[in-house]
């Protein structure tokens, strides 16, 4: 089985029906269950008690978990000095600390079996450093930072842990970023393009199969960084 | 299971973990100076304990705050993890 946080839109969304369309058992996370073609769970992952009770559901369900994909996030574009504290709050507790409540719970999962492929998601904004970004960048970063130390922290037991990190692409997460700020970002990247959903969605089927198995705590810029 | 079963049963995973390389005794330093097991094979010992724990009908929960802000005392010794493991089978029975 396979879990994918942030399910019920956006990338997420796209990358579990992706793995579900290939055949492969997916269970979604997301906080609003909504009418999907895979499993899925209500779950916030920024409430530790609220995914710590679906790490314990599947333990009891004996379900074997060899991979995670966790792309669940907020974006919030504003400049750091009009930010209000409980935006700031709500984006690293999301993101940073979603991502670290949800790979300390379900990667015991992995462990058992010594085996597994994690996928943390981050942003090209971090390390293109955009401006109006700076707080989800450092979400992300947090992310990043976390994500190498974990590899080395997993790594004697087999699992992987990566993170991806896409540029612009056309989700609900962009909606309200006008598109001359598109623009501009992708102009940043190596290959100048907005990449799609589709994109994304190899690079995570890569990440979670045999063919990565030489990669762990690396950093995927989508388009080049 | 009183606490002599909870040390026997500790004392086994440790020894299962580390292949017999480690005798388990009460005063056995599981962290810090003269650990007997690194942290990775603490995890393992935490996962044996999970299943262990199954068997006797509750779960060893070592991933809640109280654990884990008392972790330090908590897996100090083969005896204190020991009477971890015990106070929880008698918690949520």
């Amino acid at each position: 089985m396979i879990l994918v946080t942030g399910a019920s839109r956006g990338l997420g969304r796209s990358v579990a029906v992706r793995l579900a369309n290939k055949g492969q058992e997916v269970l979604g996370l997301s906080r609003t269950c909504s009418d999907l073609p895979f499993q899925n769970v209500s779950c916030d992952v920024s409430d530790y008690a609220a995914v710590k009770a679906v790490a314990q559901d599947l333990k009891k369900g004996g379900k074997e978990i060899t991979g995670f994909i966790n792309a669940a996030g907020i974006a919030s574009m504003n400049l750091a000095l009009t930010t209000p504290p409980s935006v700031t709050q709500k984006l690293i507790q999301t993101n940073l600390m979603g991502t670290i409540y949800c790979c300390q719970l379900f990667a015991p999962l992995m462990i058992r079996r010594k085996f597994g492929s994690i996928i943390n998601f981050s942003t090209i904004a971090v390390t293109l450093g955009l401006k109006g970004e700076s707080i989800y960048s450092a979400s992300k970063a947090g992310v990043e930072g976390f994500s190498r130390a974990f590899a080395r922290e997993m790594a004697d037991f087999n699992i992987r842990v990566n993170c991806l990190a896409p540029g612009p692409i056309k989700t609900d997460l962009l909606k309200g970023v006008r598109d001359e700020q598109i623009e501009a970002i992708v102009s940043r990247q190596v290959i100048p393009k907005i990449f799609l959903a589709d994109d994304v969605c190899d690079l995570c089927e890569f990440l979670l199969g045999q063919q990565s198995q030489s990669i762990s705590g690396q950093v995927l810029n989508v388009g080049g960084a | 299971m009183n606490l002599d079963s909870s040390k026997k049963i500790v004392g086994d995973c440790i020894s299962e973990i580390t292949d017999g390389q480690v005798v388990p005794v009460d005063d056995l330093n599981l962290i810090g100076k003269d650990a007997c097991l690194d942290s990775m094979k603490l995890v393992e010992l935490c996962l044996a304990l999970e299943d262990k724990a199954a068997e006797y009908g509750f779960e060893f929960d070592w991933t809640s705050e109280a654990a884990m802000s008392r972790s330090q005392s908590l897996f100090r010794t083969l005896n204190s993890l020991s009477k971890e493991f015990y106070a929880q089978s008698q918690l949520k029975q």
